[in-house]
């Protein structure tokens, strides 16, 4: 597979969001409001108790906090891209253009990451790091494994997004499912609760599922609670995930591009 | 009488426009539900461990949250085009074809689309409602239907209010996203007590963006909990006054509308 193509769709999906970049300025706001309603919640079930399961109040502030700003970073919109490119017929021009279809998607995906890293992660966190009283990263070992598992955030979350924009080959609007994907994957991913906090069914569920390498993985690594043993499963299953799911798109991508109808264009 | 009418036309015409794909229209409700039961998937999965919130029990979270998915699933079904209002209407020109119509402008922009699987929303937040109005045993007299469906008026009108105020904004200026999601995403703080906020965003919640107004001092009254009950006789007067403020601010847009002549 050549390379340059993919570096170029990055390229300029970096150049396209640079134009858009205002909208980041309300982003950051959305996200403060974000923290800070979890911030209250949080706060009001932790009074009078010292810890809550394995965290106690300080970092589970810090466990959401930093959920939410990872979030400015793995964040894409795969799916709705997929769905317009369809619905709007563009998508008989990208076929034609002898590049992979996913590869495509995920490499203008990870353009626009690269690009919100600095004019969004970045202020975000800043912006979070004036209000909140958050905690540095474990060690110097765990914020390297941490930065390593954001890899594989993306890639499970760009992933999973492709798989769900695929669906609108067969259907005429995926809003509907684009939605319940959301909220699936803001309490499966465990970024909003910790995984460890589910009722232990759920829990058990959660860690056959690939959604909490979103999240919660990169969270407890971050946090120093995955360590030795459990950082080498957690990155094997990152690992194992990424190709499953991007294999799983492939395949899926392949058997869906013979049923396309294009309605004009 | 004459505005009904035309809704009912409105409404049906739209409704023609999305069952022109049966299948789709259902796949879209049954995983719009989907969305809405995992959303309670919160509450649930924290409330495991915790029994309640700063004095307040799991059932009754479920009443606000019930009665603000009620409320928002009305505004959501209604809402469609004036997030989009900037870009559609304004800056693509069709606020152009409004204004040749004898009809208000902003009738026509609200009812010309709606989001019609929201209504799961509607209905599911009423099944919760009833379910924890039977769990808690809380009385049901005629005189509590009747404030409740008040309340759900003024709920669905102070979302609407808010969002044509800040869809207003789009006449002076001209910006695809606007300042719509953090706006949006406030709402989720009227899901909860408002004591448990600082006083800050328990003074943002009542008066300048009245959420609290439109979840949380509503339910207070079902709940018993008396001591909001200067709160909820406001509700009808904030709503009113929030309603006043919209149409004052979209006048005054539409007065000063200048077509981009596309």
């Amino acid at each position: 597979m050549k390379l340059t193509p993919y570096i170029a769709f990055a390229r300029i999906a970096f150049l396209k969001i640079l134009a858009y970049r205002l909208r980041y300025y309300t982003g950051i706001v959305t996200y403060m409001v974000n923290v800070s309603v979890y911030y209250f919640i949080w706060k009001a079930l932790y009074r009078g108790k010292e810890s809550l399961g394995e965290f106690t109040f300080e970092e589970m502030i810090t466990y959401v906090s930093v959920g939410f700003i990872i979030r400015t970073f793995y964040f894409n919109n795969i799916d709705r891209e997929i769905a317009n490119d369809i619905l709007l017929g563009h998508i008989a021009a990208k076929m034609t253009r002898p590049v992979n279809y996913q590869w495509m998607n995920i490499a203008q995906a990870a353009g626009e990451s690269f690009f919100r890293l600095f004019m969004f992660t970045v202020p975000t966190a800043l912006a979070i790091l004036v209000v909140f009283p958050l905690r540095a990263p474990a060690s110097l070992h765990s914020a390297l494994a941490f930065l390593a598992a954001l890899l594989f955030s993306f890639m499970v979350f760009a992933a999973l997004n492709f798989l769900v924009g695929t669906c609108a080959v067969y259907l005429h609007s995926i809003l509907g499912l684009i939605r319940a994907k959301y909220f699936l994957v803001e309490i499966l991913s465990g970024l909003l609760i910790p995984i460890s906090f589910f009722p232990d069914t759920l829990a058990e569920i959660s860690r056959w599922l690939p959604f909490q390498l979103i999240s919660f993985t990169p969270l407890m690594i971050y946090m120093g609670k995955f360590q030795g043993e459990e950082l080498v499963t957690s990155f094997l299953l990152g690992l194992g995930w990424t190709l499953v799911l991007v294999g799983l798109g492939h395949w899926f991508w392949r058997k869906a591009a013979t049923k396309l109808t294009v309605q004009g264009g | 009488m004459r505005h009904l009418s035309i809704l009912g036309y409105y409404f049906a015409q739209y409704i023609k426009i999305r069952l022109a794909y049966p299948g789709d229209f259902l796949i879209a409700v049954s995983t719009s539900l989907a969305g809405t039961v995992a959303s309670f998937g919160f509450l649930y999965i924290l409330f495991h461990r915790v029994s309640s919130l700063q004095g307040w029990a799991f059932e009754e979270l479920l009443f606000i949250y019930g009665f603000n998915l009620v409320c928002l699933g009305l505004f959501n079904v209604l809402s469609m085009n004036l997030y989009e209002f900037g870009e559609r209407y304004i800056m693509e020109g069709r606020f152009d074809q409004i204004m040749l119509r004898p009809l208000h402008s902003l009738f026509q922009v609200i009812f010309e689309a709606f989001r019609i699987e929201s209504f799961q929303e509607f209905a599911t937040g009423l099944v919760v409602v009833g379910y924890v109005w039977h769990k808690l045993d809380l009385p049901l007299t005629p005189l509590d239907l009747v404030l409740f469906l008040l309340m759900t008026v003024c709920g669905v009108t102070i979302y609407l209010a808010v969002f044509v105020m800040l869809s207003s904004l789009s006449f002076w200026f001209e910006d695809r996203v606007g300042v719509s999601p953090p706006v949006f995403n406030m709402i989720a703080f009227g899901r909860y007590p408002v004591t448990i906020y600082n006083v800050f965003i328990q003074f943002l919640l009542s008066w300048i963006i009245p959420f609290a107004f439109a979840s949380f001092y509503p339910t207070t009254y079902f709940l018993q909990r008396h001591e909001f009950s200067s709160f909820f006789a406001l509700v009808p007067v904030v709503a009113a006054t929030f309603v006043l403020l919209a149409l004052f601010l979209w006048s005054r847009g539409v007065r000063g509308y200048q077509s981009t002549g596309s």
